[in-house]
């Protein structure tokens, strides 16, 4: 008798979309050059080492508890739609119309479309942005490239609507648009279950749905954007590797189990996994809040005396963490008298500033300017339905991002960045 | 008998002992949460060499300073049987308005917009509850929410950095006599708190007001403007406590405090205060977030899950409380 198991059905899933995406997928000689094609090679490359086994038993014991292969081997790798190779430079700038910040959205000659009307010129299209979160920097980025992109059509009318970290909020939502017989929807969904049949519905309704950064459950959506969490992990784990090959390291990490965390925790100890000097101290999980990490950090900094890595699995941890570190004077406290390095994913501006004063080590980009591609894959999908065009891959994978450092490195062939040479962060300006 | 002395001797149970004859009316709450606190530390200190360093208690001192603050707040409006959803909401609301003057380049200004909202929202909070006679539950939760929601749209969303703000940035990080300035702050506002409480006219009143309305009134009691007063006071205090977390982090976050009514009303209720009214105390309250700061700091130092301190810290405020708890029922 035939068993699946829920990983199996992930993967199979997984391993369907990426053959789905395939067919349009034509990847020129000069893409295996990029960027993204070099980290995902590193991806494979210490993906495959740490499955053959992990020499350090610190790591690998943290590997296998939080069960991160289980996750790691279900998330999407693969090439971009239509070869398209980013190049750092690329993009458009703007102020966004929700957060007034001025803005470069990295990916807006990603599936490009015309400024100008769109699909049928004489008909008015109704799309449909739902989301959570006016108030999160991360996220009200992720409205501002969304609502910019339609702005840049007249034919398109755009309701964003905020349904405020609330699951049946959004679903409320989502069933309105289909009762008004919307053209298309758009959603950052929080959590991946809950959506799924909202998304079936609609889809059922014959209204193409776009996913933006997380995943539903739903197998009938219409596109899914998301990318680079595999990356940033791998990414602060190379640089750990390149920096020092021995550290006593203490974890920041997002809610167990959520895909930021399993997949950019999970891919950082793939990629430290096989160098026996790393050995690990604490590990919290601090939800994304900057305070939590801070308080665990400072409790940490007095168990331990010897810490010497502050890996963090995003901006907030990080920032958290740094505040915690300086409070306690122990900037230049770890072994040797050399300075706690702290490993940072999210490339908002505060973070940026600290790279630049050399008081966190690196970032990991992890950019929410993408709103703007859930927006053109969404019309691509009802020019489809109308056989205008063809429908976009149903994956969509975001570029991988190469890491920012106060001073540029080669890191394994990943050429960095400075913070001087990326205006794609988000957030407010600091000062002073 | 009169009336007046009928109505003291009713609610007389409900005030706080003087310090000559404390130690026979300690409660066995009090007791609980005192042993709890002894033990806590000797266990400490085996378990953790550095845990009575003082960097270590410098970091759990910081680490409730803000928690107790609000805590004392809400104590003052819990005694009088009602209940302060909003701290979070006030908190929050009142660092994005004094944020919003960061531009000014003006300590006092940011300073003094951040204490005036959380008084405002506080009394706001006191004149529906004790005027319009709306029970707390149902304003308080409505302000938490307008707060947070507020703050949201006055900032845009956005993060605001006080930078540059020295004297803002000092009552976060600073430091009065060796000792960090929210830990000089937590221990002035408590000792001001318990001289309410004890040694002023207002303190029987406050009693009285929680344990028995009706009795308090009648005595002549002025129950509206003692729910107002310890409302404004909530608000203050969580305006302030607001802002040592958002000077020491030099960040204003709209999206901040994020479930901080239920820890502080948890740090109320594990000190003594009875949901019901008329019982509870500025030291219980100071206890039980030292009980709170050392469980978390030693579960961060042994590398416990969150998760599992969540657990903890809920068995620990059972393991105190109910033993009040009982002992208030056996007195019934």
């Amino acid at each position: 008798m035939l068993k699946l198991s829920r990983r199996h059905l992930l993967k199979t899933a997984a391993a369907l979309s990426v053959l789905a995406a395939s067919p349009l997928t034509i990847v020129p000689a000069f893409a295996e050059d990029s960027v993204h094609a070099v980290l995902n090679g590193l991806i494979k490359k210490y993906s495959d080492e740490a499955k053959t086994g992990m020499s350090n038993g610190d790591v690998s014991a943290l590997f296998e508890r939080d069960g991160f292969r289980d996750y790691l081997d279900v998330y999407p790798v693969g090439d971009l739609a239509g070869g398209f190779v980013w190049k750092p430079g690329m993009g458009a700038s703007f102020v966004g119309p929700y957060s007034k910040l001025q803005i470069k959205a990295p990916f807006t000659d990603y599936l490009p479309l015309p400024e100008g009307p769109v699909l049928d010129a004489s008909k008015k299209y109704r799309i449909g942005l739902v989301f959570h979160g006016f108030n999160h920097p991360w996220l009200i980025s992720l409205a501002d490239t969304a609502a910019w992109e339609a702005k840049r059509h007249p034919n398109i009318e755009l309701e964003v609507i905020d349904a405020e970290f609330d699951d049946n909020k959004m679903g409320q939502v989502i069933d309105t648009w289909i009762a008004k017989q919307y053209d298309g929807i758009v959603l950052w969904p929080n959590r991946e279950a809950p959506m799924g049949p909202p998304v079936d519905r609609a889809v059922a309704a014959g209204i193409p749905v776009v996913s933006l950064d997380r995943r539903t459950s739903s197998e009938q959506i219409s596109s899914e954007v998301l990318g680079n969490f595999y990356a940033n992990g791998l990414q602060q784990g190379l640089y750990l590797k390149h920096a020092a090959p021995e550290g006593n390291i203490i974890f920041n990490r997002k809610d167990l189990g959520s895909t930021a965390d399993s997949i950019r925790t999970g891919a950082f100890l793939e990629a430290i996994g096989n160098t026996p000097g790393y050995k690990v101290l604490a590990n919290y999980h601090t939800n994304s809040q900057r305070t939590q990490a801070f308080k665990s950090t400072a409790d940490a900094l007095q168990a331990f005396k010897d810490i010497s890595v502050s890996f963090n699995t995003g901006g907030e941890e990080a920032m958290g963490a740094l505040d915690a570190i300086r409070e306690a004077n122990r900037l230049n406290s770890a072994p040797g008298g050399k300075k706690i390095m702290i490993l940072a994913n999210d490339d908002a501006r505060e973070v940026l500033k600290e790279i630049k004063a050399g008081n966190i080590e690196m970032v990991s980009p992890y950019t929410p300017l993408i709103g703007d591609i859930g927006i053109r894959a969404v019309v691509m999908h009802i020019g489809a339905k109308a056989g205008l065009n063809e429908a976009p891959p149903k994956l969509i994978m975001t570029p991988n991002l190469p890491m920012i450092t106060k001073e540029k490195m080669n890191i394994e062939g990943i050429e960095t960045l400075t913070p001087d040479e990326w205006p794609y962060a988000y957030g407010p300006e600091v000062s002073g | 008998m009169t009336m007046n002395t009928l109505e003291t001797k009713m609610v007389e149970p409900a005030l706080p002992a003087r310090p000559a004859d404390a130690w026979r009316h300690l409660s066995i709450g009090a007791m609980s949460r005192a042993a709890v606190l002894v033990a806590l530390v000797i266990f400490g200190q085996a378990i953790a060499p550095s845990f009575l360093s003082l960097a270590n208690i410098h970091v759990i001192l910081l680490a409730v300073a803000a928690i107790g603050i609000m805590a004392y707040g809400m104590t003052l409006v819990v005694i009088t049987g009602e209940i302060d959803l909003s701290i979070a909401g006030a908190a929050i609301l009142s660092c994005v308005v004094g944020g919003l003057l960061i531009p000014t380049g003006s300590a006092v200004l940011v300073i003094g917009a951040t204490l005036l909202t959380g008084l405002v929202v506080g009394l706001a909070n006191g004149a529906l509850v004790a005027a319009l006679g709306i029970p707390s539950l149902i304003v308080t939760l409505g302000t938490l929410g307008i707060g947070r929601a507020l703050a949201n749209i006055v900032s845009g969303g956005q993060a605001l950095y006080p930078e540059g703000l020295n004297a803002y940035l000092w009552l976060g990080r600073g430091q009065f006599a060796g000792v960090p300035v929210p830990v000089v702050l937590l221990v002035i506002l408590g000792a001001a708190a318990v001289a309410l409480t004890r040694y002023s006219t207002f303190g029987p009143a406050l009693y009285a007001t929680g344990g028995n309305v009706r009795a308090a009134k009648l005595s002549g009691i002025n129950v509206v403007a003692v729910r107002v007063t310890v409302f404004a006071i909530s608000g203050v205090c969580a305006a302030l406590a607001g802002m040592l977390e958002s000077a020491r982090l030099s960040y204003i976050n709209p999206a901040g405090f994020e479930g901080m009514e239920l820890s502080v009303l948890a740090v109320t209720v594990l000190g003594g205060a009875a949901l019901t009214g008329g019982v509870g105390s500025i030291s219980g309250t100071l206890t039980a977030s030292l009980i709170i700061g050392i469980v978390n700091n030693l579960l961060n130092q042994l590398g416990v899950s969150i998760y599992l301190q969540q657990v903890v810290t809920a068995v620990v405020i059972l393991a105190v409380v109910l033993p009040g708890i009982r002992q208030r029922e056996i007195a019934k």
